[in-house]
C-alpha cells in the first residue's frame, strides 16, 4: 500500500459535485503537485487531506491508517496557506511555536525546535518581529517554518507563491525544492500555474471538473497526454489543435483530410482502429517549423496570416491564423518572422498527437472507436 | 509674495464661516460643563447673585464642597456601587458578547441566521417596553436590591454582539483553520486568536458600556430601592429632586463629581471610541 492512498473519494457541497471518484496514491517523500484551472477541486482535495473539509464518500489512508474521521491536528499534516495565515498579534517566535505550545511541549524543547527551524529558513533575526514588519517572502518563510516545526508526515501547500512577485516566486520555488531535498518529507502542493507544477513536481496531478485527468511525471504528461485537456493545459504556450477529418485507418497509420481546412496527411499510428469522423491533431509550437519563401512544399504545409510576433530574445512566438480560422502558435528563432504577412509552416508529424471528438487521445494500437 | 499673504489668501469667507460655526457648536457643548465648574469653585451664593461671574473665583470653596459631599453624604458609597456595577457589566458584556460573536461570525450551525436575526430584532425594542417584564423576572429571582439584580439583566448586549460580529467577520477563515491545524481546540482558538485580533473592538465596547452603565438611571431606579444600593445616578437624582434642601452649588458639585469619570474616560480613549464606531459602521 502506498504511503498516502485516496480511493473512490467524492465530495459534494449540497447537490454540487466538487470531487468525483478520485483515486490517487502518493509515495513517501514524493513531491506531488495538484494543478488545474480554478474551480477544478484541487484546493478542496488538499483541504480534505488536511482534514479541514469532510469527505462525502471514499477513504483516505496515511501509512495504512484511515484518516476519514481523524482531527486535522492529529493527522500529521501541516499546511501552508496562500494568505500565509500568520497570527498578526504574535511575534514570529510565537507564530512558529504556536502548534508546539498548543501541544503543551516543554519550554526548552520549543525553544530548541524553533531555533533549528529558524536557522533552516534564515528566520533567526526576525523572531522578535511581528508579521506586519516582514516582506512577502519572509512571511512565506515563517508560514513554512510554522509547518516544519511540527515535523509533519505530509506538507500541504495551497498556492503558497501566488502572492509573491515573479522574481521572488522563482527564488522561493528553488528554496522549496531545496527544502524538499533536505527534509525528504512528502509534499503536496496546489497551484494553477503549470510552469510551477512542471518545475516542482515528481508527480503532477492534472485536475479538471472535479476529476483527475492524468497523473504522472511532468515530462510524461507533456509528451504523452491522455486527453485534449491535459495536452492543452501542460506546456506554455499551449499546444495547437488543428481540426481535421479522419478519412481512413490503415495498417501503417491514419489518413487525415481537411487539416486546417485543406491539408491532407498520414499520421504514423499503426494499429489504430478508428472509424472515419472529425478529429483534432495536437502539435506543440516547437514542432512547427517555419518554411523560408522558396522552400519545397513536400508533405503537409500550413499557410496562414501572421497576427502577432512575440519576441522573447532567444526565441520568438509567431501567432498565425489558418485559412479556416484556426489559431496556431509557432516557436521560432529570434527575428524569424515578419510581424505581418503570410507564412508557411510544416508540422513534425512524427511528434503530432491525435485526439478523438470526445477529447480522448487516439494512440497507435488503440482499438477504440472514434 | 510673502508667506503671510499666501496664508491670508487661503482664508476665504467660507473658511471663516466654517470655523465660526465650529466654535459656536463647541461653546454650546462646553458651556454647561464650564458653568458646573464655575458654580462649584465659587463662594456660596456668588453664581446665583444678580451679577454672576463666568469664571471660578475660589478654589478652596470648591474643595470644601467636594469634601462635604464625600464625607457628609452617601455619595462615596454610591460611587463604589456604580464603579462595581460598571466594571462587572463591562466584564460580562465583553465575555458573553465575544463568545457569542465568535460563534456567530466564524462558524456555521443550524439556525445561525435566524438566531442572529432575533437578537438583532431586540435592538429595535425600546427599553421602556422590556423594563417591566425584566423587573418582574428579577424580582421573582429575589434579586431586588442586589448587585446581581443590577448587573445580570444588562449582560446580554445585542449592540455589543452586533459590533463584535462585525469585527470578527473580518478575521480571515484561513487563520482559524491554521489554528485548528496547529492543534488548538475551539476555546483555544477563541482565546489565542479571535480575542486578541478584535482587541480594538473590545476596548471600544468596554468604553461604550462604561458610559452607558455609568449613566444608566432607569434600571437602578427600578431595581435598587434601598439607599444602600443607590448608584451615583440615583444619588445625584436625590440631590436634584424638588424637595431637596441642598443649595444649588452643592447640587452642582454632585453633578460635577458624577460627570468626571465618563469625562476622563472619553478624553483618554476618544480616538479609540471614534475608530471603533467608525469601523463597526463600515466593515459590515
Amino acid at each position: 500500500m502506498a504511503f498516502l492512498e485516496i480511493s473512490s473519494l467524492s465530495k459534494f457541497f449540497g447537490n454540487l459535485c466538487i470531487l468525483d471518484d478520485i483515486d490517487l496514491s502518493i509515495e513517501r517523500g514524493e513531491f506531488v503537485v495538484f494543478v488545474g484551472p480554478s474551480g477544478c477541486g484541487k484546493s478542496t482535495l488538499l483541504r480534505i487531506i488536511s482534514g479541514l473539509e469532510e469527505i462525502t464518500s471514499g477513504t483516505i489512508t496515511i501509512e495504512g491508517e484511515v484518516m476519514n474521521d481523524i482531527e486535522p491536528a492529529k493527522r500529521g499534516t501541516a499546511m501552508v496557506f496562500q494568505s500565509y495565515a500568520l497570527y498578526p498579534h504574535m511575534t514570529i517566535f510565537q507564530n512558529v511555536s504556536f502548534g508546539l505550545r498548543m501541544a503543551r511541549k516543554p519550554r526548552d524543547f520549543i525553544a530548541e525546535r524553533v531555533r533549528q527551524v529558524s536557522s533552516i529558513l534564515q528566520l533567526d533575526k526576525l523572531l522578535d518581529r511581528r508579521p506586519a514588519q516582514l516582506s512577502g517572502g519572509q512571511k512565506q518563510r515563517v508560514a513554512i517554518g510554522r509547518a516544519i516545526v511540527r515535523e509533519p508526515r505530509v506538507f500541504l501547500f495551497d498556492e503558497p507563491l501566488s502572492n509573491l512577485d515573479a522574481e521572488l516566486r522563482v527564488q522561493m520555488r528553488a528554496e522549496l525544492m531545496e527544502l524538499h531535498r533536505r527534509l525528504g518529507t512528502t509534499m503536496i502542493y496546489v497551484t494553477h500555474d503549470q510552469v510551477e507544477a512542471m518545475t516542482l513536481a515528481d508527480k503532477m496531478v492534472v485536475m479538471n471538473g472535479g476529476r483527475i485527468q492524468q497523473a504522472g511525471a511532468p515530462l510524461a504528461l507533456y509528451d504523452d497526454p491522455d486527453n485534449r485537456f491535459v495536452a492543452g493545459f501542460v506546456g506554455s504556450p499551449r499546444m495547437n489543435f488543428l481540426p481535421a477529418r479522419l478519412a481512413a485507418a490503415e495498417s501503417q497509420g491514419v489518413r487525415l483530410e481537411g487539416i486546417g481546412g485543406f491539408g491532407t496527411a498520414t499520421l504514423p499510428l499503426p494499429g489504430l482502429a478508428a472509424a472515419p469522423g472529425p478529429v483534432e491533431i495536437g502539435v506543440r509550437p516547437e514542432h512547427l517549423h517555419l518554411l523560408s519563401d522558396g522552400a519545397d512544399e513536400e508533405g503537409l504545409v500550413l499557410e496562414g496570416e501572421v497576427t502577432l510576433v512575440e519576441e522573447l530574445g532567444a526565441e520568438s512566438f509567431v501567432h498565425m491564423d489558418l485559412a479556416d480560422g484556426t489559431h496556431v502558435t509557432v516557436r521560432a528563432g529570434r527575428g524569424a518572422a515578419r510581424p505581418a504577412g503570410r507564412i508557411r509552416v510544416r508540422p513534425d508529424l512524427s511528434r503530432a498527437l491525435l485526439f478523438g471528438s470526445d477529447g480522448q487521445r487516439l494512440r497507435a494500437g488503440d482499438g477504440r472507436k472514434v | 509674495m510673502s508667506r503671510a499673504t499666501i496664508v491670508f489668501r487661503r482664508i476665504t469667507v467660507w473658511t471663516v464661516l466654517k470655523w465660526a460655526l465650529a466654535l459656536i457648536v463647541a461653546a454650546i457643548a462646553i458651556f454647561p460643563i464650564w458653568w458646573m465648574i464655575n458654580v462649584v469653585f465659587a463662594l456660596p451664593g456668588e453664581p446665583v447673585s444678580l451679577n454672576p461671574r463666568l469664571w471660578p473665583s475660589s478654589l478652596s470653596a470648591g474643595i470644601e464642597k467636594i469634601r462635604m459631599i464625600f464625607m457628609e453624604t452617601e455619595y462615596l458609597r454610591a460611587y463604589g456601587i456604580s464603579v462595581v456595577y460598571a466594571l462587572l457589566t463591562i466584564a460580562g458584556v465583553l465575555l458573553i458578547g465575544s463568545l457569542a460573536a465568535f460563534e456567530f461570525s466564524l462558524f456555521d450551525f443550524p439556525g445561525r441566521r435566524l438566531l442572529f436575526g432575533i437578537v438583532m430584532l431586540s435592538l429595535m425594542v425600546p427599553t421602556a417596553v422590556t423594563i417591566i417584564p425584566t423587573y418582574l423576572l428579577t424580582s421573582r429571582l429575589g434579586w431586588l436590591n442586589t448587585m446581581q439584580g443590577l448587573v445580570v439583566p444588562g449582560l446580554a448586549s445585542a449592540f455589543g454582539l452586533f459590533m463584535l460580529v462585525q469585527f470578527m467577520r473580518a478575521i480571515p477563515k484561513d487563520m482559524i483553520e491554521a489554528a485548528r491545524l496547529d492543534g488548538a481546540n475551539h476555546l483555544q482558538i477563541y482565546w489565542h486568536v479571535a480575542l486578541p485580533l478584535c482587541r480594538n473592538a473590545l476596548v471600544t465596547l468596554a468604553i461604550l458600556t462604561f458610559m452607558q452603565t455609568w449613566g444608566n438611571y432607569m434600571w437602578p431606579l427600578v431595581i435598587s430601592t434601598r439607599p444602600e444600593m443607590y448608584t451615583v445616578g440615583q444619588v445625584v437624582g436625590l440631590f436634584n429632586s424638588p424637595l431637596s434642601h441642598h443649595t444649588v452649588d452643592t447640587v452642582m458639585t454632585a453633578n460635577l463629581l458624577a460627570a468626571v469619570p465618563p469625562l476622563l474616560f472619553f478624553l483618554i480613549f476618544q480616538r479609540k471610541i471614534v475608530e471603533g464606531i467608525a469601523m463597526s459602521g463600515t466593515k459590515g
